[in-house]
């Protein structure tokens, strides 16, 4: 097998990056936003207040108690994606470029709402330079930093039918996806044990959508990935392997077929770089963990089982299946 | 051939084929490993780029292609398999060339007939800029 190479720097220096600490969580408070910004605010009274101004708040309400959702118009979507052969991308740590198109500017700030991260970010976790945003201030899994490893294996069975979100689902998923370090340990991730039938801050149409616009300035998953057009897409709880044993479970696992969002250099593109005739497959499972009850996400590290050279744990998984067959019928 | 890859040739050996009988050329070929001797050689790495970006031969002479990375590449000069302008451009009267998908450790060889400037492409990379090209030239201006 062939070892992993960065894409842009040494793994060395991107572990000198990582502090190992406050992926996404540090985002911090925000400036005054409003003219009601109270100045006795403490910094987490701030990022609560930002929290609380997920934009799909009021649509997850009116849906949360929705028993018999309405099914697609035209009929269930059943597609599989599977990758047999070639490696895959496994993103690392690093701070994710701003794009104004998504996130406005200082003067005009735009998706700020929700939990830091997997949903907005506040404009108190950005840096600015020059009467523009430039970076997030924390490290997150959405920047340029990738390493290549070997053996990647993905297998998806997804069936969307039910239309909206609700708090019950017909979709059905069955996925697996695996791949291999240079010392030969085998990393997976399998779902779903439980379909995320709503959302918690933005919608999962069911825990499965198929044909349509996710991220970025949808507003529906993390800001910090560029708005794309999505053939596919689940949300459920799965569990995260390695060498066959189970890490951690349950754990959140996003997974998305989209156009293809990389440039040069394999950098993440923004919302202008976009490729759309192209396509690949993304695997994610966040540092966050759902809290239904409260409406928001909590920050809670993956146990991967993959180490950095600095000896600081890999977070989270957010991995690229670049060589994927695609089929789907509709109506069936 | 690297490690215990499939060997994949195209272009010139093609030609050939058709002159002097296909099948009989193709076995003896693949027989004796001594398809084409390729003039030149081009990996293709986990940074999604092709070594050698640009490289300079003579007509009727034969690239390989390498995949020495962890993922899955292609070698594409067909514009019908391209969804981007930039990714092909192919001298007039050249025959379109495509590996299909190269497995970590395969390679691929192909001769190029016609002089010209050459633009091919990776497809699963089209959208990260995986381009390289192949200049041929006349051989009497090789030599100059």
């Amino acid at each position: 097998m062939i070892g992993p190479t960065t894409t842009r720097r040494s793994l060395g220096a991107i572990a000198a990056l990582v502090s190992g600490a406050a992926l996404l969580s540090a985002a911090g408070p925000g400036p005054d936003l409003t003219a009601e910004h109270p100045a006795e605010e403490t910094d987490a009274e701030s990022q609560e207040r930002f929290v609380g101004m997920a934009p799909y708040r009021g649509y997850l309400e009116a849906h949360a108690g929705v028993e018999e959702p309405p099914r697609l118009a035209g009929g269930p979507v059943e597609m599989s994606v599977s990758q047999r052969s070639g490696g895959v991308h496994v993103a690392l740590p690093a701070q994710r470029e701003l794009d104004p198109d998504v996130f406005g500017t200082p003067e005009l700030p735009r998706a700020f709402g929700g939990t830091p991260g997997i949903n907005g970010l506040p404009p108190g976790g950005r840096n600015a330079s020059g009467g523009q945003w430039t970076t997030s201030k924390s490290m997150t899994p959405f920047g340029d930093e990738a390493v290549v490893m070997g053996n990647g294996r993905l297998k998806l069975e997804a069936t969307d039918v039910s239309a909206v979100d609700a708090a019950s689902s017909e979709d059905e998923v069955t996925f697996r996806a695996s791949w291999e370090d240079e010392a030969g340990n085998t990393y997976a991730v399998e779902c779903c044990q439980m379909l995320a039938t709503r959302g918690v801050e933005y919608p999962t149409f069911g825990g499965v959508v198929t044909n349509h616009i996710l991220h970025g300035s949808s507003r529906i998953g993390t800001a910090l990935m560029p708005t794309e057009f999505t053939y596919l897409a689940f949300w459920g709880m799965g569990r995260v392997l390695k060498n066959g044993e189970v890490q951690q479970a349950p754990r959140l696992v996003h997974g998305m077929l989209t156009e293809y969002v990389r440039g040069e250099g394999y950098e993440l593109t923004g919302d202008a770089g976009v490729t759309p005739t192209r396509k690949h497959f993304h695997l994610m499972v966040p540092p966050m963990m759902p809290d239904r009850e409260e409406g928001r996400f909590h920050h809670s590290n993956v146990e991967t089982g993959f180490t950095l050279p600095n000896d600081k744990p890999l977070p989270f998984w957010h991995v690229m299946f670049g060589n994927v067959d695609i089929q789907s019928t509709r109506g069936g | 051939m690297v490690g215990n890859g499939r060997r994949i040739v195209s272009g010139g050996l093609k030609s050939a084929a058709a002159l002097v009988g296909a099948a009989a050329l193709i076995a003896a070929a693949w027989t004796s490993g001594t398809v084409q001797e390729a003039t030149a050689t081009v990996e293709m790495t986990n940074r999604l780029t092709f070594t050698s970006d640009s490289v300079v031969i003579g007509v009727g002479e034969t690239v390989e292609f390498r995949n020495t990375s962890a993922l899955v590449h292609t070698v594409t000069g067909d514009p019908s398999r391209s969804s981007l302008d930039a990714s092909v451009h192919l001298p007039e009267g050249a025959e379109p060339f495509h590996s299909g998908r190269m497995k970590p450790g395969e390679t691929f060889s192909h001769t190029f007939e016609s002089t010209g400037t050459y633009r091919y492409f990776c497809v699963p990379h089209e959208g990260a800029k995986m381009h390289g090209v192949v200049v041929v030239r006349d051989r009497e201006d090789m030599r100059e």
